[in-house]
């Protein structure tokens, strides 16, 4: 069974860092403002608002020290990665998990943060927080549900989410532990130490920015790793901003991932609320959901 | 179009070859030569082909992967010929030599061969004329520049490897590469220095650094960073840090690449690689 971290209560405190790309201290404002009145406290790692000069929020010891020191701090009942961009790769295999593992505590972040997701679900088991980070906490966005649904994970509140369904879905229904995050990622992570085994998992996946040549390549290294062969069911979030070559690659993104994933009996539920896009639901990493796919409506739920 | 290919027609008959076209050439199906049916059947074809001594890849791009598990790869098996190519055809470089053990040659393709031979540049000529050594059996030398940063030493093993965006996609797949005990190159265009970094972390997390003999790194033709997202770290830096635990060979500057100076090396051969101050040579060894 997974191991899901204390769920928190008022007056619990939160840390912030940033493990990999840099982000203004303006920028995490809203954020810190939205958690106080959910009615945290907040403390903000080194690397926040840390203006080093180059694409980074901190040298690797730098980002590494204030994550480990989020880890081990035991006031700190969640680290919210305020932004991904690159740089956990880095860092990871440096992470000492001998104390989180002992009082574990919410990851929260998407994107880069995926490495961190799938290194702890893989190794130790404990489950995390796909969700929205701090950029998403624009001021006037604190009551939309994506931002919303941080507050009520945390809480431990149970959510069932609900959306259209989309034609390429492939319907029916699975029940397993939901893991993926970020394409790219998850491609990249295969082979190494955090890599997933996703036999009889619910997978969501979901991009930006990657040429549809990229996204075909990847969803074949799936394939061809044997990742997509024993689903439980398989969740398409947002892959959104794509880019093409200049002799077309003629299919969409969900044209390509559907093409590849059609030979599968699982359900499939395409353009899913999960993405690099305001649609993006917070989802408990490594805890068991049912995924429904039906001929109007998506579920899923914990 | 078939008239693309005539320069390199031209001189593979003027090395005493015969030519024969695939049916890909000059399909088109968007940013495919063809379908996936279409590619793979001429693909097969020269396979099964007795008289097809080698088969040339016109230009790489992307595509092998779509099709390399329905290939049957049996005739090759009992009768093999030399592959030739790079870039996407690395998919097939890697795939044949952790599946059969069979070697192949990693080189430029139809869409370099200079228009004029006479009058194009003299590394373009080396390197296309090393194509034609390697298939014609001549035992390979080659050199590379100095650099300050190669690291000296000497080493032998099996040479390996090619383009890196496209080697890091093989990964958990059956036709990713065991590097143990061998020479690993790499080369890639276009890539942001993040994602070379986070490509080379991936070779090092699979444990494709760990058992090298020595470790080349080819032409990098880098995408400069976006403004305001300075990466702060050189492809120098970028490798270096990875391999620092090791103690084999690395060499920079290589020429293999997407570049004009790109030398044919025969993949799944014994080299030897020797780096130290005065610069690289890569000698294959039979």
């Amino acid at each position: 069974m997974i191991i899901v971290p204390p769920y928190l209560h008022k007056g619990d405190t939160i840390g912030i860092v940033c493990p990999a790309g840099f982000m203004p201290m303006e920028k995490v404002q809203s954020c810190i403002e939205t958690l106080q009145q959910w009615g945290y406290r907040v403390i903000l790692g080194k690397t926040v608002g840390n203006e080093t000069g180059n694409y980074f929020s901190g040298t690797d010891k730098e980002r590494l020290n204030d994550f480990q020191h989020m880890l081990d701090n035991d006031e700190v009942k969640a680290v919210l990665c305020a932004r991904g961009g690159y740089g956990l790769t880095r860092i990871v295999d440096g992470l000492k998990f001998k104390n989180f593992k002992k009082r574990p505590k919410w990851v929260i972040g998407f994107s880069d943060v995926t490495i961190l997701h799938a290194h702890l679900y893989s190794n130790y088991n404990i489950a995390s927080l796909h969700a929205p980070m701090a950029a998403a906490f624009n001021y006037g966005e604190e009551q939309n549900p994506f931002i919303l649904s941080i507050k009520k994970n945390l809480e431990g509140k149970k959510i069932v989410y609900r959306c259209k369904a989309h034609e390429m879905n492939n319907r029916g229904q699975g029940i397993g532990e939901l893991i993926g995050g970020n394409l790219a990622l998850i491609a990249h992570l295969i082979g190494t130490p955090s890599d997933l085994d996703t036999k009889g998992k619910i997978l969501f996946l979901e991009d930006v920015g990657e040429y549809l040549y990229n996204i075909d390549r990847m969803f074949y290294q799936l394939k061809r790793s044997g990742k997509l062969d024993r689903l439980a069911g398989l969740i398409i979030g947002g892959f959104t901003d794509n880019k093409d070559t200049e002799r077309p690659f003629g299919k969409t993104a969900y044209e390509i991932i559907h093409d590849v994933t059609s030979q599968f009996n699982y359900p499939v539920a395409f353009n899913f609320p999960v993405s690099h896009e305001k649609e993006n639901y917070a989802l408990k990493y490594g805890v068991g959901y049912k995924l429904r796919v039906g001929k109007s409506k998506v579920s899923l739920e914990e | 179009m078939p008239e693309d290919l005539q320069p390199a027609i031209s001189s593979i008959e003027n090395w005493g070859l015969k030519v024969k076209i695939g049916s890909s050439i000059g399909k088109r199906e968007n940013t495919f030569g063809g379908t996936d049916e279409e590619r793979r059947k001429d693909f097969q074809t020269m396979l099964n082909d007795p008289e097809i001594k080698a088969i040339m890849c016109a230009r790489g791009g992307y595509g092998i992967i779509r099709f390399i598990d329905m290939l049957d790869f049996n005739y090759f098996q009992k009768h093999p010929k030399w592959i030739i190519g790079f870039s996407d055809i690395t998919v097939l470089h890697s795939h044949i030599n952790r599946n059969f053990g069979i070697a192949s040659i990693h080189s430029k393709m139809c869409n370099s061969f200079p228009s004029d031979i006479n009058n194009a540049e003299q590394v373009q000529v080396k390197s296309i004329e090393s194509i034609r050594k390697a298939m014609m059996g001549r035992e390979m030398t080659y050199s590379g520049s100095t650099n300050a940063f190669n690291r000296s030493g000497n080493g032998v093993g099996i040479l390996v490897g090619g383009n890196l965006k496209t080697l890091e996609t093989l990964s958990g797949t059956k036709s990713d590469l065991n590097t143990t005990n061998k020479i690993l190159f790499v080369e890639d265009i276009g890539e942001y220095l993040y994602s070379i970094d986070r490509m080379f972390w991936n070779l090092k997390r699979t444990g494709k650094l760990s058992g090298l003999k020595g470790l080349i790194v080819g032409g990098f033709k880098i995408k400069p960073d976006d403004p305001g997202e300075d990466f702060g770290k050189s492809l120098f830096d970028i490798v270096l840090e990875k391999v620092k635990k090791y103690s084999y060979p690395v060499c920079f500057d290589f020429p293999v690449g997407h570049q004009k100076e790109n030398y044919a090396l025969k993949c799944g051969v014994r080299h030897n690689l020797i780096v130290s101050t005065s610069g690289s040579s890569l000698v294959e060894i039979n």
